[in-house]
């Protein structure tokens, strides 16, 4: 697997949710979600109001209290005119959720001379764009905008939470790891880390006396991934600074584009919708074939003059096809009400899949009821790996084509990138149209090296075939070393194989026969170039 | 008396919940209708060691997985190299939780050891060899965890007790002649020859695999009824009664 980081700048405005809510920072409000409070204005919480705490006790701490429930919409809907004031330092901004967004540096920091230089820019425009929203010139300095910019995301994303006075942090190249090896390790399960449900992992981490991410980083990573599956090998590499699952490199032919007319087109947002949602499930399919998933996504919407709206939005873990969904709504929600709104009706709706990781199988909640049994099993898997190589495990992967080997395909198994949800068996293989195939039922004990066989007539003499593959005599005894010798009392065939005629080097022609033995037995038998080989057995 | 009788009946439901013991025979592996038949408890034991032998034996030893494939448990296949997995997709087994460690080397052992820790049922080929002192431990070890291991061919050769053996006693092809048409459909008579509770000979006849490959229950009532006699099972089981009914007496 190749690790490849990119260097990212994170803009992260704290207390977004209650700035979205149109609260300001001495209104004593606080915005809730299921009953528990997910963000508090800084009055709010001189009454010692946190996330997390509960509606009701929330109400009891601050009498005067202003409940605003949650709405992620909102939320977003506000943050894009805060993104679009971002537009002109770069085209690639990626929304993650509202009030944090991320975009690579390598471009606009040469730009603007350094990304000190960036980051200040970001941090001036951002400002701006805030103090419109919150309709008044003087942000207070807990709700400023806060810029982290490092080799990795998570290091990044630490770097603007734990800015200091300046509110900006750069972490110079290469020193991702060294900037991060202070931190506790309880980061791992802050709001920000790509870990799932990290919480019972941090707890084991400090039980077992790793404190920081430094000493996570030490640890043997075949060690990590034995003991702990996939969650610790992603913890281990954030700690070092890498960010954890590589993008796949691939070509522009594998990127996922899907797009479609609407027609007639549209004036609500929800008719876009519509068909969007068709569109992220077929790429959803799509992905989920190829065993990896969509992290970030790009959403184009045409309207019929010609208007386009286009952004980028990540996923910390991976996009379902609802998520992306969503993401469709808010995009548009955000653009109608936006300071440019479309003028005529939307005619187009374009997907686009730029970045998808290896499906490192997330969705098996590691400490979760239904799938500990699938991280037990690979935990044993990966200890036989140990011993006898990391290729000695397999798992089936059918493929198309008329000989049995080419049908038959085994695959390592890639503890890390194993999710049994996803290996991939094609049920209607036997009806795939292979002119020359075998008649189904197929044979179940499938020789993985074929062995040379004896066919003999009624005189003992060995038989051959004629330029069309027709048997030269009745085949009457079949001899082998491992077989043994036997009468034959039926056969069948041949079923002719004349594959890559065209090429000299790789061409073969072959006819195939079915012997059924005295014994019960019966077997598939290949002629090639006047030698019988036994292929497979119906055993 | 009536309060005496619901004091009882109330003991006995007090001990039925609080009862921590789940006997390891009330615990099985689920096995398609089509072979529960042989099985006193409906499916596979956990923690027993079940022979397969006969001219069907991969064919049948892959059968008896559909179930467990289908439920969400893992399968691992330990020296089965030439298993098809087209075919036993089409007898109907899910691979998507099923792993062939296909050369163990002279590390058996330890594979079927580890394997213990993760899978629910292990199938062992032919060619696989334990150690005697193995052998034993991991009959100590399946008991405890309740992994299940079924062999293709004879248990003992790789050093382990059968609980249960099947052999597949009769195996007829349809569909191919001399010279003409294919092999289209195996009729198979599977017996069974078991210990203890299971020590009826019990037999089942299907079609393994049926022309669309599937695994298929033989309709007796178009057969020939020759061909499952029940009376060598009832020859067996009569003395047996009567030398109970003399030692009573």
């Amino acid at each position: 697997m190749v690790l490849t980081n990119t260097r990212t700048l994170v803009l992260i405005i704290p207390h977004w949710r209650v700035i979205a809510a149109g609260a300001t920072h001495d209104h004593r409000a606080a915005v809730v979600k299921k009953d528990r409070v997910v963000d508090v204005t800084p009055a709010g919480a001189e009454h010692g109001i946190t996330p997390g705490t509960r509606r009701r006790e929330a109400q009891k701490l601050c009498a005067d209290l202003k409940i605003i429930e949650d709405d992620e919409e909102r939320s977003i809907r506000k943050f894009n005119s805060v993104v679009a004031s971002l537009e002109s330092v770069t085209p690639r901004i990626e929304i993650a959720t509202g009030g944090w967004c991320s975009f690579p540096t390598r471009g606009p920091s040469r730009y603007f001379g350094g990304d000190q230089a960036l980051a200040r820019i970001v941090a001036e425009r951002t400002l701006k764009a805030l103090s419109a929203v919150l309709k008044t010139t003087e942000v207070p300095s807990v709700m400023q905008p806060r810029i982290g910019v490092a080799d990795s995301r998570f290091a990044a994303v630490l770097a603007a939470t734990f800015t200091s006075l300046s509110r900006v942090q750069v972490v110079v190249p290469e020193g991702s790891a060294t900037f991060l090896a202070p931190f506790p390790v309880d980061v791992l399960a802050s709001k920000y880390s790509p870990l799932l449900e990290a919480k019972e992992l941090v707890d084991v981490f400090r039980r077992l006396g790793l404190k920081t991410l430094e000493d996570i980083g030490a640890l043997p990573s075949e060690e990590l991934l034995a003991r702990f599956g996939s969650p610790g090998l992603l913890a281990q590499q954030l700690a070092q600074g890498i960010d954890g699952r590589a993008p796949l490199l691939h070509s522009i032919s594998d990127v996922v584009l899907e797009e479609s007319e609407i027609d007639p087109p549209a004036d609500h947002v929800e008719t876009a919708v519509f068909v969007a949602k068709a569109l992220a499930d077929r790429i959803h399919r799509h992905l989920a074939i190829n065993g990896s998933a969509c992290v970030r996504i790009l959403i184009e919407v045409e309207s019929e003059h010609g208007e386009v709206s286009s952004r980028l939005w990540r996923h910390e873990h991976q996009f379902t096809s609802a998520d992306i969904t969503d993401r469709v709504r808010w995009q548009l929600e955000g653009w109608y009400q936006s300071e440019n709104p479309p003028t005529g009706p939307l005619s187009s709706v374009r997907l686009t899949v730029d970045e998808t990781v290896p499906d490192s199988g997330q969705q098996l909640g590691f400490w979760g009821e239904k799938t500990v049994n699938d991280e037990r099993a690979i935990r044993s898997f990966v200890r036989i790996q140990g011993l006898l190589g990391p290729d000695s495990v397999t798992v089936v992967q059918r493929g198309g084509g008329r000989r049995l080997t080419d049908i038959e395909q085994r695959v390592p198994l890639a503890g890390t990138r194993f999710d049994p949800d996803q290996v991939i068996t094609l049920p209607e293989s036997t009806a795939a149209p292979w002119p020359g195939r075998l008649p189904a039922p197929l044979p179940i004990a499938v020789l993985p090296q074929a062995q040379q066989v004896e066919v003999t007539d009624g005189n003992g003499r060995r038989i051959g075939v004629s330029g069309r593959g027709q048997i030269e005599e009745d085949p009457v005894r079949i001899r082998s070393d491992s077989l043994g010798s036997h009468p034959i009392i039926g056969w069948g065939g041949p079923w002719l194989l004349d594959e890559k005629w065209w090429d000299p080097a790789t061409k073969s022609r072959q006819a195939r026969f079915q012997f059924l033995l005295a014994d019960g037995t019966s077997h598939l038998c290949v002629i090639e170039n006047g030698k019988w080989w036994l292929e497979a057995s119906y055993e | 008396m009536q309060n005496a009788s619901s004091g009882i009946s109330l003991i006995n439901d007090i001990h039925q919940e609080s009862s921590p013991l789940v006997l390891a025979r009330h615990r099985t592996f689920p096995v398609v209708d089509e072979l529960a038949g042989l099985f006193t408890d409906g499916g596979i034991r956990q923690g027993s060691t079940t022979e397969i032998t006969g001219v069907a034996a991969l064919s049948l030893a892959s059968a008896l997985t559909i179930a467990v494939s289908r439920s969400g448990s893992w399968v691992g296949a330990v020296g089965l190299p030439m298993l098809g997995s087209s075919a036993a997709s089409d007898l109907g087994i899910e691979f998507s939780r099923w792993v062939f460690i296909d050369h163990p080397r002279d590390q058996v052992g330890a594979v079927i050891h580890a394997l213990m820790a993760g899978v629910d049922l292990i199938l062992v080929g032919p060619d696989i060899k334990l150690p005697p002192d193995h052998g034993r431990k991991i009959v100590a070890l399946m008991r405890e965890r309740g992994t299940s291991i079924l062999t293709v061919g004879k248990a003992t050769l790789c050093n382990l007790r059968p609980d249960l053996c099947l052999r597949v006693s009769q195996a007829t092809w349809t569909g191919i002649g001399w010279g003409h048409g294919h092999l289209l459909s195996r009729k198979v008579e599977i017996e069974l020859v078991g210990r203890g509770a299971n020590s009826n000979l019990r037999r089942e006849l299907v079609w393994l695999p049926d022309k669309e490959g599937r695994l298929k229950t033989v309709d007796q009532s178009n057969e020939p009824a020759n061909l499952l006699q029940s009376a060598p099972r009832m020859q067996k089981v009569l003395p047996e009664i009567g030398e109970q009914v003399l030692q009573a007496s």
